[in-house]
């Protein structure tokens, strides 16, 4: 594969798309399959949407949009989506495997049909104009390259930590991780929080990218979308998403040459991922191997 | 004031008043009346279907109990959580093992270990020199508890790839990492030979006296039982049928009904 085929947009698209793997991981590394990643994502574009348009004071007037207000849009989706997380987590985690997904969906629908029929949030025209931090899409691709790096860091600090173990044995045996003295449904939430927050702050980087903002940016087929970036890429280690959202966001378009042929074999690659590497590509093992063989790599 | 014996003047560490629970028609425990002094090691006996794991589930909050109370250190703890209970000091090995398979060793160990290792947040994320040493110390506490149960060298493999015995010896290392008052083992020598099931017999008792441990044991191996108690007792569908020390229990009639059949 040409690496030029990668130009600025596409790895701005792979980013996000690696953001939002990491979304879903990390309910899923304690278990839970919560599908609500595309509605937190909504509330940050939307939210982002809006207040660039329609409130002077943060500089929408301006050529070049302030990234404080950028910043400052993404810590008001990051608590607008946690605190709404907190008040559905209490309710929705209450349920188990595929009923989470179903709830999860429908929350995600409530907020996609809400968001359409309120002209005040853009309704089914969607929101134009918002302004621009960046003047080209490397400027984009490098905030996006930083905001997806300290997640990463922050994903890596966590799995070394008690909380992060505490996730991964609720994941195993959840009654038995509740038998070590793990508050198990605190944790749960805690995960689901999290997911909320980096969902909600790459929908603000993607209502500015994408120079609008509508509805159906956050609707089931992205449910299942980053689903898939999890489930190709592993959900044992935020490696996993973050390989998953880059692959499978560029594979789509590396593929154009090869016309409508390219819906088949990204077909056949999510169909057989999963059947041959049911853990995803990476995980924790793998990048042991990986590791190790560096080191070897690196003596002689 | 009563006319007990002479322990019952110390308040006992774990009580069970009454305690009871039907699942559907099966009434898999009715009015248990059980007393556990701290220090001992307390024995259950019985066949199978007798309801000691189901007592074991209402102890430590896995089965919420039907009706009774479980009071430690005399205060009533039916209904809790087993997060709650479990940070309380009670804590328990499985029957049917319930490791985190897709854990190492030592991870599941270090699970074992979460109320100790809480760290202030900022030291956690930022990865400080304290944050470091207190990594150190859990890793180091994890291998311990491992080399005590004689699974040292197996730190690293992951828990699914273990022998059965060394799987319960896991088990058990785990629930020490909890800091427990009350140990609660529920079948430690399965599937063990018997060379291990002394080994076994000596381990439970060096843990008590190393841990200043309460231990609350089931296990079907009558000898080894008898062996290793200070006191027993004896369950069938799911009522107390005999306590008492080994030797009392083991001449009682209703235990040798209960295990030989009535016409024996």
């Amino acid at each position: 594969m040409d690496a030029l085929l990668i130009d600025a947009s596409l790895l701005q698209q792979m980013l996000i798309g690696a953001l939002l793997g990491i979304s879903v991981y990390l309910p899923l590394r304690c278990g839970q399959l919560s599908l609500a990643t595309p509605g937190f994502y909504a509330i940050g574009g939307t939210l982002a949407a809006l207040l660039s348009t329609r409130v002077d004071a943060l500089g929408g007037a301006e050529p070049v949009y302030p990234l404080s207000s950028v910043l400052l849009e993404m810590l008001l989706a990051a608590a607008l989506a946690g605190g709404l997380a907190v008040g559905i987590g209490r309710v929705v985690l209450r349920l188990r495997g595929v009923y989470l997904a179903i709830a999860t969906i429908a929350l995600v629908e409530i907020l996609r049909v809400t968001t359409l029929n309120q002209e005040s949030l853009g309704g089914a025209v969607g929101i134009f104009g918002i302004p621009q931090p960046f003047l080209d899409p490397q400027g984009y691709a490098l905030f996006t390259l930083i905001a997806l790096a300290l997640v990463c860091w922050l994903c890596d600090r966590l799995e070394r930590q008690r909380l992060g173990r505490a996730m991964e044995a609720i994941r195993d045996d959840e009654l038995a991780a509740a038998c070590q003295g793990i508050d198990t449904d605190r944790t749960k939430l805690v995960a689901f929080v999290l997911s909320a927050v980096v969902a909600a702050i790459t929908g603000v980087i993607s209502a500015h990218f994408l120079n609008s903002w509508n509805a159906r940016l956050g609707n089931f087929d992205a449910s299942i979308t980053t689903l898939a970036f999890v489930v190709f890429g592993g959900s044992r280690t935020w490696a996993g998403p973050v390989i998953g959202g880059l692959t499978l966001t560029a594979l789509p378009e590396l593929l154009r040459p090869i016309g409508d042929l390219r819906l088949i074999v990204f077909g056949l690659v999510i169909l057989v991922g999963p059947l041959l590497l049911p853990q995803g590509l990476i995980t924790p093992e793998r990048l042991r191997l990986i590791r190790g063989l560096l080191h070897r790599g690196a003596k002689p | 004031m009563s006319s007990g014996t002479a322990s019952a003047a110390a308040a006992p560490l774990l009580e069970t008043r009454n305690l009871g629970v039907r699942f559907g028609g099966l009434q898999a425990l009715e009015g248990v009346d059980l007393a556990v002094q701290a220090g001992e090691i307390f024995g259950l006996l019985g066949p199978n279907g007798a309801g000691k794991t189901t007592l074991f589930n209402l102890i430590s909050g896995v089965t919420p109990a039907g009706s009774g109370a479980v009071l430690w250190r005399g205060g009533a703890i039916h209904g809790l959580d087993p997060n709650r209970i479990a940070r309380l000091g009670i804590a328990r090995t499985f029957q049917n093992l319930r490791l985190f398979q897709s854990l190492s060793c030592r991870d599941n160990v270090l699970v074992g270990l979460h109320r100790q290792a809480r760290l202030p947040w900022p030291d956690a994320l930022l990865g400080t020199p304290r944050a470091r040493r207190h990594h150190h110390h859990l890793q180091e506490q994890a291998q311990g508890l491992l080399e005590l149960l004689e699974i040292g060298p197996l730190g690293d493999q992951p828990a699914a790839g273990l022998s059965y015995g060394d799987r319960r010896r896991l088990e058990i290392a785990r629930a020490l990492a909890n800091a427990p008052q009350l140990l609660l083992l529920d079948e430690p020598a399965a599937g063990m030979n018997p060379t291990e099931k002394e080994e076994l017999r000596h381990l439970i008792r060096r843990l008590r006296d190393r841990f200043d441990l309460t231990v609350l044991i089931i296990e079907h191996h009558v000898p080894l039982m008898l062996g290793l108690c200070d006191r027993l007792a004896v369950l069938n569908f799911g009522r107390r049928i005999a306590l008492g020390t080994p030797d009392a229990v083991r001449n009682d009639p209703a235990v040798i009904e209960a295990y030989l059949g009535g016409q024996a």
